[in-house]
């Protein structure tokens, strides 16, 4: 059996007397498309931001290839190539799409001072760049200000950026959401295409259809808990999932 | 040149100076802050007490008096990291009180009577006053922009617009917002204690005063109305604020309440700048340039 | 020790004006976010208010009242035509704004009434007392009870009337969403109603106090206020309030005593500082 990419063991994140995240443990192996499920503040989104280093949990660990990066700074957890992107999006406003992707380009330099002080917008970047902005699809806006976009695209810079930062695994916060139907099959399109290219994928997702037939494996969470974890096909039979997630509306999510 | 404009002139490079120096705080990384002044006094201490009490001339003691100013920016940079940002703007507040304080009481700053018979610039052979020392101040003013612009160009500042506009975002790219806000700090501070060394050598006598918070809120003043985070902001805020007054001088009683005023209505009007976005200079200049081009 | 007794005391008084006038700062902060050094203005506007009112009238109970409407109007008008469009911007663009209204109403206070300072020779209605060989003078009484009234007062509205509930719940509402109804424009409105007549009874307790009036009067506490709501905690009313009870005692009891050497208003913010060290949020402030 190959070595899991990414660790989860027994993580915890408490808030007050909340407990977002309650003793969460699972693998995920190279090359696999992981989808967290669960019903609003099941803490899908704190687990990504214990993951991305956003917050540290008050207890358990974090494993990735062979190094333990709990409590390590966000900073130092992205380059280590995870890249993340947030379900509330945070574009850099004023900055126009193809530097919010440059910023992402920069990751290389920012840890060595000598490196930091060079142009970033040689021709070299730019090509780059572009090149990642044509895979999301926003090159006839690269030089449009981030602030103006709608958020549809505004999911794809977010995708954009982690994209450039995550070149081993990717965290994909609801990108989903809020996009049109023929974008969200490009998307899937996109995330098939960049698993090919050897990258493990994370994903957060409310569109059931979406996270069906993307998935390898689905783990389901509730107030904090892991409740399930299993391929689609399991977790569409799990009654614990049906009841917890779906309530009574089990009739919505076979459609 | 009348003496009376050449004072003007040099005394409005200088600010340019050490304003450009807060741009690069407040424009670039976005981090406010209201003790500028303290940093332009700490380069004009500094370079008072090495050339009158350890008798360098200002070329050899500009070099420890950068490095005197950028050294104290990042120490005092340190506890704003953790800090909100309005508890950053009151601890930079404290800043400047504090430092205004130990200049104004300790001894050896010369207490309340400031320090001295501060020497002029030489130039070779040449004791350096009037228009030669304008154009010394004007040939840094030059110096400061070219490194504004080299680094408005650069990773660093790109890792700096990105921690100013979104932190967690940029932390997620790679970016550690401690290293590159504090950065920031030494790279701005550095150039107000760049500002204040020259302040220090033309005015030849400095104290504590000159150094007070109401300068800071002029420095920021200026950087705002000019137009944060540009490249000629800070010299165009500067240019204005520091013309008006003296445009204003035959309202005699009246002049700086008007000042004071406008300082209001154009902030109140303008708070992106004359030279940001939604700027009227801009909605005037831009059809204009595009009847250029056609 | 008598000495020490007095110096408390005079430490209190000090402590208790400095409330006052905090106190404004910390309900604007808590509801808007913004650092109302103009807050200052309103103050130093009531001094004059008050002391032109009394000299007109030679009622210290017309003056107060009067002083608190032209504060309360005043103040309103800083929310609406300076602070309100300005919101959207970053905070450090309503500050300075609010820094120019300072300078502005200090050079306008000079232009009308004299660059000089003035006296304020009412005297309050309160008996001067004795406890145990400690003389307590009228106006320190005074002092004492006034601001005991205010905070009373204000306690009873904040916490007991729906009043005071809507103005919690819009300094939650507005922390959260950002968005600014119709409804909590009128209790941001009143919040300045209420800080800014508060600062009116600072003002003029100040003037008799000291028995001076000038137009530069609002300066130093303009600033030093900010320090205090920083280490209360901001936006915490009650932790303002003890902060500057502190202050004011540490003050005068330091100047008075141990003599030491850096200057009284560098006090607040080293404290402050000190306090942010230790305790990020503040005293009374939440971590959020």
């Amino acid at each position: 059996m190959t070595q899991p990419l990414l660790s989860v063991k027994g993580v915890s994140r408490y808030f007050g007397g909340l407990r977002a995240v309650d003793g969460v443990s699972f693998d995920v192996f190279p090359g696999e498309i992981l989808g967290i499920l669960g019903p609003n503040g099941a803490g899908k989104t704190v687990l990504f931001n214990l993951i991305s280093g956003i917050y540290e949990p008050s207890s358990g660990e974090i494993w990735f290839s062979g190094e333990r990066i709990d409590g390590i700074p966000p900073h130092m957890i992205a380059q280590k190539g995870i890249g993340r992107t947030f379900q509330i999006v945070k574009p850099f406003a004023s900055l126009t799409v193809l530097q919010n992707v440059l910023v992402a380009r920069g990751i290389t330099r920012y840890n060595h001072l000598s490196k930091v002080w060079g142009p970033w917008g040689s021709k070299e970047e730019i090509k780059k760049a572009m090149e990642v902005l044509e895979k999301v699809g926003l090159s006839d806006l690269a030089e449009r200000k981030a602030g103006l976009l709608p958020l549809g695209n505004l999911r794809r810079l977010e995708i954009a950026r982690a994209l450039v930062v995550g070149h081993s695994v990717l965290l994909l916060d609801e990108s989903f959401s809020g996009l049109r139907h023929d974008e969200i099959s490009r998307l899937e399109d996109l995330i098939r295409s960049i698993r090919k290219d050897g990258l493990t994928v994370i994903l957060i997702e409310h569109n059931m259809r979406v996270s069906m037939g993307l998935c390898d494996r689905i783990i389901v969470l509730d107030h904090g808990l892991k409740i399930a974890e299993g391929t689609p096909v399991e977790i569409q039979q799990d009654k614990r999932v049906i009841e917890a997630y779906l309530g009574g509306k089990g009739a919505a999510y076979a459609s | 040149m009348s003496s009376y404009a050449v004072t003007i002139a040099t005394l409005l490079v200088i600010q340019a100076i050490a304003v450009c120096g807060l741009n690069v705080i407040v424009g670039y990384a976005g981090q406010i802050s209201l003790g500028h002044a303290a940093f332009f006094g700490i380069g004009a201490y500094s370079a008072a007490v090495l050339t009158t009490k350890l008798g360098l001339s200002f070329w050899t003691a500009l070099p420890l008096v950068i490095g005197i100013s950028a050294l104290i920016g990042l120490l005092l940079g340190l506890p704003s990291l953790r800090v909100r940002e309005d508890f950053l703007a009151i601890t930079t507040i404290g800043i400047n009180f504090i430092v205004e304080a130990v200049f104004r009481y300790v001894p050896f700053f010369g207490g309340a009577l400031g320090i001295g018979g501060i020497p002029r610039v030489m130039f070779f052979d040449i004791r350096l006053k009037g228009v030669p020392f304008f154009l010394l101040c004007l040939g840094f003013l030059v110096l400061v922009l070219l490194i504004c612009w080299w680094l408005t160009r650069s990773w660093a500042s790109l890792a700096c617009y990105a921690i100013r506009e979104e932190e967690a975002a940029a932390s997620t790219m790679g970016i550690s917002p401690v290293r590159f806000k504090l950065l920031a700090f030494v790279i701005g501070t550095a150039m107000a204690g760049l500002g204040g060394s020259l302040y220090a050598h033309y005015m030849q006598f400095i104290s504590a005063g000159d150094f007070s918070f109401p300068v800071s809120v002029g420095f920021l003043s200026m950087l705002v109305l000019g137009g944060m985070g540009t490249l000629w902001g800070p010299v165009v805020g500067t240019l204005i604020l520091g013309i008006l007054p003296e445009l204003f001088r035959p309202l005699v009683d009246y002049r700086i309440f008007f000042y004071t005023l406008l300082l209001l209505l154009m902030i109140r009007f303008q708070p992106g700048g004359l030279l940001g976005e939604e700027s009227f200079a801009r909605k005037i200049i831009k059809p204009l340039l595009r009847g250029f081009k056609k | 020790m008598r000495l020490f007794l007095e110096q408390l005391l005079n430490g209190i008084a000090m402590g208790s004006i400095y409330a006052l006038v905090t106190l404004g700062l910390a309900l604007v902060y808590g509801i808007l976010r913004i650092l109302h050094v103009a807050h200052a203005a309103v103050y130093t506007i009531g001094a004059y208010a008050g002391l032109l009112i009394f000299n007109l009238t030679g009622s210290l109970l017309i003056a107060f009242p009067c002083a608190m409407i032209v504060c309360a109007i005043i103040g309103v008008i800083i929310e609406r035509f300076v602070y309100f469009p300005l919101l959207k911007y970053p905070p450090f663009v309503p500050l300075i704004a609010s820094i120019a209204i300072l300078l502005c109403v200090e050079e306008a206070c000079r232009l009308v009434a004299g660059p000089y300072i003035l006296t304020f020779p009412a005297k309050l209605p309160f008996p001067d007392i004795s406890l145990g060989g400690i003389n307590i003078s009228s106006t320190l009484l005074a002092v004492y009870v006034i601001t005991a009234l205010v905070l009373l007062i204000l306690w009873y509205i904040t916490t007991k009337t729906e009043l005071g509930l809507a103005m919690r719940a819009a300094s939650q509402d507005m922390e959260i969403s950002g968005a600014m109804g119709i409804n909590s424009h009128f209790i941001v409105s009143i919040t300045f109603v209420i800080g800014s007549a508060v600062a009116a009874v600072a003002g003029i307790l100040v003037g008799i106090y000291y028995n001076q009036v000038y137009p530069t009067m609002g300066t130093v506490p303009a600033y030093k206020t900010l320090a205090l709501i920083v280490v209360g905690g901001l936006g915490s009313v009650p932790g303002a309030v003890i902060a500057s009870l502190l202050l004011g005692m540490a003050e005068t009891l330091l100047i008075g005593y141990a003599n030491i050497p850096l200057p009284r208003d560098a006090l607040a913010f080293i404290a402050m500082i000190g306090v942010l060290m230790w305790r990020s949020e503040g005293l009374l402030g939440s971590s959020r």
